[in-house]
């Protein structure tokens, strides 16, 4: 069943089943955190109607329905106020370390570790494996928080691993304090 | 904390820190079997045996016989 919640919202009990959701407005589900769907039996709503979309997390398991196969969503676009759609390509991996003295990772997601190689040479490995080798790579490296940018190539790209190297201008390699390294396929 | 290293094809050696991600939900053992390179034996050491001076980073040497806790699988995935 579906009931009115307290205030404005709209609260829905754990088996409820919507056939038809239509927002024309903000949804905001910061109250739950949880966005549940898909809904069942509705009319399919035209690509980017979400104008704006926060949530602490997307989960696209039905009420009461078929679980869909993993990764069954295959696209992802929206308006973002443009006045065209687009799909939104997310970023697969990504991981902020600090690659002087003992190396440590700062924070990541999607990657297992990183392997130091030696001085300005390193290694993100996927948690996840890239579908193929023809993913971006952008990256950033700094001598210091604020200091001297170093330069970041990408010397070998395969589906679960990425290597790069951190160079000085005068192609030397260097080990700088911050590396940010972001995939997007 | 802990580090695993395995010797480069170029008689280097290359160390591993595993994300906390990564920590959270396997365990290193399985991360080394994961992303150390296929057939190459690893040791999982403390970080505190890692030199913290780089200097002489790319002259840092480990001996094959020591690397005695498994060897890399270089799996796409956790298995």
């Amino acid at each position: 069943m579906a009931y009115i919640g307290q205030g404005a919202g709209v609260g829905l009990a754990a088996d409820a089943t919507v056939t038809n959701l239509t927002v024309t407005g903000t949804v905001d589900f910061d109250a739950t955190g949880n966005i549940d769907g898909p809904v069942t039996g509705a009319t399919t709503p035209a690509a980017g109607t979400f104008t704006t979309l926060e949530a602490t997390s997307l989960d696209n398991t039905p009420i009461g329905g078929t679980t869909p196969a993993a990764g069954s969503f295959t696209d992802m676009a929206f308006n973002s106020g443009y006045g065209s759609v687009a799909t939104a390509y997310g970023c697969r991996a990504w991981v902020n370390f600090d690659g002087t003295g003992t190396v440590a990772i700062r924070e990541s997601g999607n990657v297992s570790s990183i392997t130091d190689n030696g001085t300005g040479s390193y290694t993100a490995n996927f948690t996840i494996a890239m579908p193929d080798a023809n993913y971006a790579v952008a990256g950033t490296s700094t001598t210091s928080s604020g200091g001297n940018p170093v330069i970041l190539r990408p010397t070998t790209l395969v589906t679960t691993e990425v290597d790069f190297e951190t160079l000085q201008a005068n192609g030397t390699e260097q080990d700088p304090a911050t590396v940010s390294v972001a995939i997007f396929r | 904390m802990n580090r695993i290293i395995y010797r480069t094809d170029e008689g280097g050696v290359a160390v591993i820190v595993p994300t906390d991600e990564a920590l959270r939900s396997h365990t290193i053992q399985e991360i080394a079997e994961k992303d150390v390179p296929a057939g190459k034996p690893f040791k999982i050491v403390d970080v505190s045996d890692i030199p913290s001076d780089r200097t002489f980073r790319n002259a840092w040497e480990a001996d094959e016989a020591d690397l005695t806790d498994g060897v890399g699988a270089d799996r796409s995935t956790f298995q």
